[in-house]
C-alpha cells in the first residue's frame, strides 16, 4: 500500500479544480499549472511499484490481521481471495506510460500557456482533468472505475475541442459526445454482464473466476461482454468506425490540445486493450479480431490521410493509422509482440505530439491549416522546418529514431508468429506514411510561397522550440537505447501471455 | 399467471436500449436523438439494477437483531446499486453538456436538425 | 491507352463530378492514385493470410478480389465519400460495426 500511487490521479484533479477557480489571475494560473505539470513526472518516477487499495484493505488472503476470527462462511469461500477495494496497480509498464503521458501533458500545457495570449484556467483544468483520468485508466484494476474515468476523459476531450475556438469546433464536439453516449453505455453494459456473471468488477477477480472454473468461460454473456468491451475500446482509441470522428477531433483542437488528445487515445487504447487481452486471451477469436480491426485502422487511416488537404487532418488520420501498429502488436499475442506493441504506443505518443506541436508553428505563423494555401515556410524559419522534418522521419521509422526500433520489433514479431504478411503490410504502410508526410511537408515548406499567403510577424515562443527539441532528444534516446523502454514493458507483456 | 418481475425488467431494459439506438440512428431532431441516448443509458441502468434484485431479498443493512448467516443468505447484492448511482451522475452531466452544445449550435444555425447542423462540411476549411 | 492512364482518367472524372467547386490539381489526383494502389495492395497482401484456413480458398479469394478491385476501380473516391464528416453517416457505420462485432464474437465463438 503506497500513498504516492493515488497522488498521480489526485494531484492533477485537485490542481484542475483549483485552476478553474482562478479564472482571471493569469500569472498565478501560469505558475500553478507549470509547477503541477512538473511535479507529475517526478511522482511517476519516484513512486515505488505496488498496489493501492482505495477505501478498504488488501484481499483477506494477503491480510492476516483482518482475516483473523472470521466465520467459515467467508474464509471457506472465494470471498477470501477477492479484492474488496478499488485497486490501483503500479508496475514498471505503468510507470513508463504514465511518465510519458504526463511529460506530453507538461509540454502541451507549457506551450499552450506561452502560445495563447491569455492563459486560461479553464483550459488548463480540462488538460489536467484529461491527464488525471487517463492516468487512472492506466492504473486501475477495477473495471467500473475505468468506465468512470473513460467518461471523464471523453468529457475533457470534448472540453478541449470546445475551448479551441476553431471554426466548426462545436459541431465536432457534439458529434464526438453523441457517439460517446452510444459507446459509453454499451461499454457499461459489457461491464454489467461481467458483474452479473462473476459478481465482481475487479479485473483480477474476474480473471480468477474465469480461470478457476467458477463461471463458464464460453458462456454467451461473457462473449457478449467481450464484444461490448471491444466496442468501447474502439471508441476510446478511435479505431474504425470511429476513425473519422477521432481525426476530426484532432483537427478541431489547437495543436497543443491535439498533441495531448492523441496521447489520451494512445494510452486509453493500450490500457483497455491490455485489459481485454488479460481477460479474454483464452478465446482464440479475440486476437484475430484485434488484428483485423488494427489492419483496417492502418489501411483506412493512412489511405485517408493521403487524400486530405488540411494538414491537421493529415496528422489526425496518420495518428489513427499508427494506432493500427500498436493493435497488431497486441493482437499477435506473443510476449515479444505485445512488448513491441506497447513500445510502439510509447513512441507514437511522443512522435505524434512532436508532429502536432511542430506543424502547429505553421498555424501560429499563418493562421491557416489548408495545405493548398501554404508554401515557402522553409525560408521563414529553416531550423524549425528541420525539426518538423525530423518528426516526420521519426514517424516513418527511420533509424536512429525510436519508431524504427519498435516497427522493426513489430515486423520481427509478426514473422515469428508465422504471419509475415502483416510485416509486409506494415513496411508498405510505413513507406506510404512517409510519402504522405513528405507531401504535406513539401506543400507547406518547400514549394514557392503563394502570393496571397500572409505570414504574421509574431515570433514563435521559445517554449515551443524547447518542447520540440526535448521531444527529438527523447526520440533519439529511445531509438539508440530501446532497452530503457522495452525492459519496463516486458514484465507486463510476459504477464499477459 | 404471475409474470416474473425480474424477467420483465430485463425485457424492458432491452427494449429501452433498442429504442434508444433506433432513435439515435433514425431521428433527425437533435433533441430527440438525445432523448434516445438517455433511453439507452436508462436501459443500461435498469439492466444493472435488475441484476442486483433478489426475489424475497432484504435490504443490505445488517440490523441489530439479525444473524449474519440469515443476512448473508437473504440480502440483495449492493454493488449494482452503487454503480447505477454513479452512472446516473455521469449521464446527467453528459446530458447537460450535450444540451448546452445544442443551444450554442441552435443560436448559430437557427436549427436543431442533425442533417443540417452536423452534415458533411467537405473540404472547406478556415 | 495504358491501364495507368485509364485509372488516372477515371479518378479525374469522378473527382470532377464529386467536387465541382474544388480545383483538381496533379497533387490531388496523384494522391488519390497512391491511396488507391495502397488500398488494393494491402488488401491483397492481407488476403494471403487466408492460407491459414485453406490454401485453395486463398487463391480463389485473391483472384476474386483482384478482379473485383480492377472492376470497381477507382475505389478510393467512393471510400472517401463514405468516410465523410456527416454525423448521420458516422452513426450509421458505428451501429453497423456494433452489429458486426457482437455477431462475430457471439455467434462466431459459439458455433465455430
Amino acid at each position: 500500500m503506497d500513498i504516492l500511487i493515488p497522488l498521480m490521479v489526485i494531484i492533477p484533479i485537485a490542481s484542475a479544480l483549483f485552476l478553474n477557480l482562478l479564472h482571471k489571475n493569469d500569472s498565478t494560473i501560469k505558475i500553478i499549472a507549470i509547477i503541477t505539470a512538473l511535479i507529475l513526472p517526478v511522482i511517476a518516477l519516484i513512486t515505488p511499484y505496488g498496489s493501492h487499495y482505495f477505501g478498504g484493505y488488501a484481499p483477506l488472503a494477503q491480510n492476516s490481521t483482518i482475516a483473523q476470527g472470521l466465520p467459515a462462511l467467508i474464509t471457506g469461500t472465494q470471498l477470501f481471495q477477492f479484492h474488496p477495494a478499488i485497486t490501483y496497480v503500479f508496475g514498471s509498464a505503468q510507470q513508463l506510460m504514465i511518465f510519458i503521458l504526463v511529460l506530453i501533458s507538461f509540454f502541451a500545457i507549457y506551450t499552450s500557456i506561452n502560445e495563447t495570449k491569455k492563459p486560461s484556467g479553464v483550459y488548463a483544468f480540462l488538460m489536467f482533468m484529461g491527464t488525471a483520468s487517463v492516468s487512472a485508466i492506466l492504473l486501475s484494476d477495477d473495471i467500473f472505475n475505468l468506465f468512470v474515468f473513460f467518461e471523464i476523459a471523453a468529457m475533457a476531450q470534448v472540453g478541449i475541442i470546445v475551448a479551441s475556438g476553431i471554426k466548426d469546433n462545436y459541431e465536432t464536439a457534439l458529434k464526438y459526445i453523441l457517439l460517446g453516449n452510444i459507446a459509453g453505455p454499451l461499454l457499461l453494459l459489457g461491464i454489467a454482464l461481467l458483474l452479473g456473471i462473476t459478481g465482481n468488477v475487479n479485473i483480477t477477480d474476474i480473471i480468477f473466476s474465469i480461470k478457476n472454473g467458477l463461471v463458464d468461460p464460453y458462456s454467451p454473456a461473457i462473449l457478449m461482454a467481450l464484444g461490448l468491451l471491444t466496442f468501447g475500446w474502439l471508441y476510446a482509441s478511435g479505431l474504425p468506425p470511429f476513425h473519422t470522428i477521432k481525426s476530426a477531433v484532432y483537427s478541431k483542437a489547437l495543436p497543443h490540445g491535439a498533441a495531448l488528445l492523441q496521447a489520451f487515445s494512445v494510452f486509453s487504447m493500450v490500457a483497455i486493450g491490455v485489459i481485454i487481452l488479460r481477460m479474454f486471451a483464452y478465446i482464440p477469436f479475440t486476437s484475430t479480431a484485434i488484428i483485423g480491426i488494427s489492419l483496417l485502422a492502418m489501411v483506412l487511416g493512412i489511405t485517408m490521410a493521403i487524400v486530405q488537404t488540411d494538414f491537421k487532418r493529415i496528422i489526425g488520420f496518420l495518428a489513427v493509422g499508427e494506432l493500427g501498429y500498436i493493435g497488431i502488436g497486441l493482437g499477435l499475442g506473443t510476449a515479444f509482440g505485445i512488448t513491441a506493441g506497447l513500445f510502439q504506443a510509447v513512441n507514437e505518443a511522443i512522435i505524434t505530439a512532436f508532429l502536432f506541436i511542430g506543424f502547429g508553428t505553421v498555424l501560429y505563423k499563418t493562421r491557416t491549416s489548408d495545405t493548398r494555401k501554404l508554401g515557402g515556410m522553409m525560408f521563414v524559419n529553416p531550423k524549425l522546418a528541420l525539426l518538423v522534418l525530423l518528426s516526420g522521419l521519426a514517424m516513418a521509422g527511420i533509424p536512429p529514431l525510436n519508431a524504427f526500433q519498435s516497427k522493426l520489433m513489430l515486423i520481427q514479431a509478426s514473422i515469428q508468429s508465422g504471419l509475415p504478411e502483416l510485416g509486409i503490410i506494415m513496411i508498405l504502410l510505413s513507406i506510404v506514411t512517409f510519402m504522405t508526410f513528405m507531401k504535406a511537408f513539401y506543400t507547406i515548406y518547400m514549394r514557392p510561397k503563394p502570393a496571397e499567403l500572409e505570414i504574421l510577424e509574431n515570433k514563435i515562443p521559445k517554449s515551443t522550440i524547447i518542447s520540440l527539441v526535448i521531444f527529438l532528444i527523447i526520440c533519439i534516446i529511445l531509438g539508440l537505447f530501446p532497452q530503457i523502454a522495452t525492459n519496463s514493458l516486458q514484465t507486463l507483456a510476459t504477464g499477459l501471455v | 399467471m404471475i409474470i416474473d418481475s425480474q424477467l420483465m425488467s430485463f425485457f424492458t431494459a432491452g427494449s429501452l436500449i433498442v429504442i434508444g439506438i433506433f432513435a439515435a440512428l433514425f431521428l433527425d431532431n437533435l433533441i430527440k436523438k438525445i432523448i434516445g441516448l438517455a433511453f439507452l443509458a436508462d436501459g443500461v441502468n435498469l439492466f444493472i439494477i435488475t441484476m442486483g434484485y433478489k426475489a424475497g431479498g432484504i435490504v443490505y443493512i445488517l440490523l441489530p437483531n439479525m444473524t449474519i448467516s440469515n443476512f448473508a443468505q437473504n440480502a440483495s447484492y449492493p454493488l449494482p446499486f452503487a454503480l447505477v448511482l454513479t452512472n446516473i451522475v455521469i449521464g446527467a452531466s453528459t446530458l447537460a453538456v450535450m444540451l448546452g452544445l445544442i443551444i450554442v449550435l441552435n443560436k448559430k444555425h437557427g436549427s436543431i436538425s442533425a442533417s443540417k447542423i452536423l452534415g458533411d462540411k467537405g473540404e472547406k476549411i478556415e | 491507352m495504358s491501364l495507368y492512364d485509364i485509372i488516372l482518367k477515371r479518378i479525374r472524372e469522378i473527382q470532377e463530378k464529386a467536387e465541382e467547386e474544388e480545383p483538381i490539381t496533379n497533387v490531388t489526383a496523384s494522391a488519390m492514385l497512391t491511396a488507391e494502389l495502397t488500398l488494393i495492395a494491402s488488401l491483397l497482401i492481407a488476403v494471403v493470410m487466408i492460407r491459414l484456413i485453406h490454401p485453395i480458398l486463398m487463391i480463389i479469394m485473391i483472384i476474386a478480389i483482384f478482379i473485383i478491385a480492377i472492376m470497381a476501380m477507382p475505389i478510393m473516391p467512393k471510400l472517401r465519400k463514405e468516410q465523410n464528416d456527416s454525423f448521420n453517416n458516422m452513426i450509421f457505420y458505428v451501429v453497423i460495426a456494433l452489429g458486426i462485432i457482437i455477431a462475430l464474437f457471439y455467434w462466431g465463438n459459439l458455433n465455430v
